[in-house]
């Protein structure tokens, strides 16, 4: 019998256009999985098993009567909860919002509902997308099924969880500082940050107004394809909103990596940080493995990587803060101490320091593209370290800077991490790749190429 | 010297519902941005314009 906890969209979806899977089977087979696993994960912050269970059953009708919509009919999806969905709180995990019913779905949930997507319902993040992980909330911090009970990731919390626990094949995350790519590489699943303006951001609670993405997070680099197309395209109403053609995501997949160049940002995690070990050996592997299969790879240099941190440190801050101020003002108490130590930060910083850290990430990007001139991508750490316990604060606070997906946020490149193997203890390490602005087909081709040769994905946390 | 500088923001910002230990995290905010804004460059050109999220439609996109 086919398991259908760590069943793919791709596969899923072959088999329910055949009609060998049963939406209504397989979404309740999930629900299930769910109600039986996530009290250990905490996954969700609400499961709507209702609203799925009626998505299914339409999903199913429309299939029998021969109206096939695509890859994502009857695949089951979830969000993190600072996106809206009709009817339904979006409390951004946090005590402020608790009460906070969205009126319409979010361009991008409304998408994948009009594709025949079954939304299984809302999934923990991190406070705000900011906080975390932090025990002061009136939810639980999701659990990573890989360790004991280890740290996630974040702030796309629950959707690392719920993708690596089989609960779901399909998740939407947010990045404004490497939310998606964090818990992708701590979960060993695929998460992808999408360029600047290529996703819709309406309808998603804002961190930082110009650092914010929506991205696809799932457990294979087709399924993200597939998910993506259903995602990207121009959205008027978001200001940030790219009008660019959207091609075929899947049509490159499995053209392979010979002739490509590779640049490879060495220095981000052997100069600036220190990568963990098994880590670092994971890129260079993961650089031999592409050369095997036909890539050039050659050392690139980027800028040092503190400065996009500090870049990204003001914008962040400011831009949060003046979204949280009156709620500050009003409720200080409602936060999180270290949401709020995070928001609070932005009052601090002068009006001249935050565009002037604009200007540097005008100065950034310039540079970061030129480097980029006379290669089809890029590859470097998501994570300098592996995960940890979860309660271990210290350790979260140390891990919390020791990363390298900062940069691509403000340059606004599409980046995606990827699985890159298991350290000896068995935790997920990962490998990020980078490409040209609006070049997500070109990742996702080095991705695929990588991913078949390794078949990390193929694993899943012990006991699951 | 940084906790008067944390009261007078909080004054200025409207943030008096802060309690001690909030305002405790206030004072580490601006011991933090001082030092974020330290490495900030110190070359910027006036030439060098921030990076722009705001646009205005075109003629294109309004159809005009």
């Amino acid at each position: 019998m086919t398991d259908l906890a760590f069943l793919g969209i791709a596969d899923a979806a072959e088999m329910i256009r055949a009609r060998k899977l049963s939406p209504v089977e397989y979404t309740q087979a999930l629900l299930d999985r769910t109600a039986r696993l996530d009290n250990r994960y905490h996954a969700y912050i609400r499961l709507t098993p209702d609203i799925a269970t009626a998505a299914a059953r339409q999903a199913e009708s429309e299939i029998v009567a021969g109206r096939w919509k695509g890859p994502l009919h009857g695949i089951p999806f979830a969000l993190k909860d600072i996106i809206d969905a009709a009817g339904l709180p979006t409390t951004a995990h946090s005590k402020v919002l608790i009460d906070n019913v969205a009126a319409a779905d979010a361009p991008v949930a409304a998408r994948l509902k009009a594709v025949g997507g079954i939304m299984m319902g809302k999934l923990a993040t991190h406070e705000f997308a900011i906080g975390g992980p932090s025990f002061d909330l009136p939810w639980p911090p999701a659990v990573n099924p890989w360790g004991g009970r280890h740290f996630p990731g974040g702030s796309s919390s629950g959707s690392g969880v719920a993708l690596a626990a089989g609960m779901v094949p399909a998740a939407l995350g947010t990045d404004t500082g490497g939310s998606v790519r964090n818990p992708a590489s701590m979960c060993g699943i695929t998460g992808l940050k999408p360029t600047y303006g290529r996703v819709s951001r309406r309808g998603v609670l804002p961190l930082a107004y110009s650092l914010d993405h929506v991205g696809p997070m799932t457990r294979t680099v087709r399924d993200n394809a597939l998910l993506l197309q259903v995602l990207a395209g121009h959205d008027p109403e978001d200001p940030g909103s790219a009008d660019v053609a959207v091609p075929d995501y899947s049509a490159d997949l499995d053209r392979g990596v010979k002739g490509l160049k590779l640049g490879l940002v060495r220095h981000f995690y052997t100069a600036d940080m220190q990568a963990h070990p098994e880590q670092a050996q994971a890129i260079e592997r993961a650089a031999e493995i592409l050369r095997e299969l036909g890539a050039e790879v050659r050392e690139i240099r980027l800028e040092p990587l503190e400065d996009y941190a500090a870049c990204t440190r003001l914008i962040i801050r400011c831009e949060a803060y003046a979204i949280h101020r009156r709620w500050l003002a009003e409720r200080p108490g409602d936060y999180g101490e270290l949401a709020r130590q995070r928001i609070l930060d932005g009052a601090a910083v002068s009006a001249a320091d935050y565009i002037d850290a604009l200007r540097m990430r005008a100065r950034l990007t310039r540079r970061t593209l030129e480097a980029f001139a006379g290669i089809d991508a890029g590859l470097t750490v998501s994570n300098m370290d592996p995960t940890f316990p979860i309660e271990d604060a210290e350790a979260s606070l140390r891990a919390y800077p020791r990363q390298a997906r900062q940069p691509f946020n403000v340059t606004g490149q599409p980046a995606i991490a990827i699985p890159a193997g298991f350290t000896k203890d068995g935790l997920p390490l990962s490998l990020q790749l980078i490409g040209h602005p609006f070049q997500e087909a070109m990742v996702y081709r080095i991705a695929q190429a990588y991913e078949r040769a390794t078949a990390w994905t193929e694993r899943h946390p012990p006991g699951l | 010297m940084d906790k008067d500088r944390a009261e007078e923001i909080a004054t200025a910002e409207g943030l008096t519902k802060l309690d001690e230990k909030q305002l405790a995290q206030l004072t580490q905010s601006v011991a933090s941005a001082r030092e974020l804004a330290g490495k900030l460059p110190k070359d910027l050109h006036w030439s060098e314009e921030i990076a722009l999220v705001f646009r205005l439609p075109t003629p294109e996109d309004t159809g005009r």
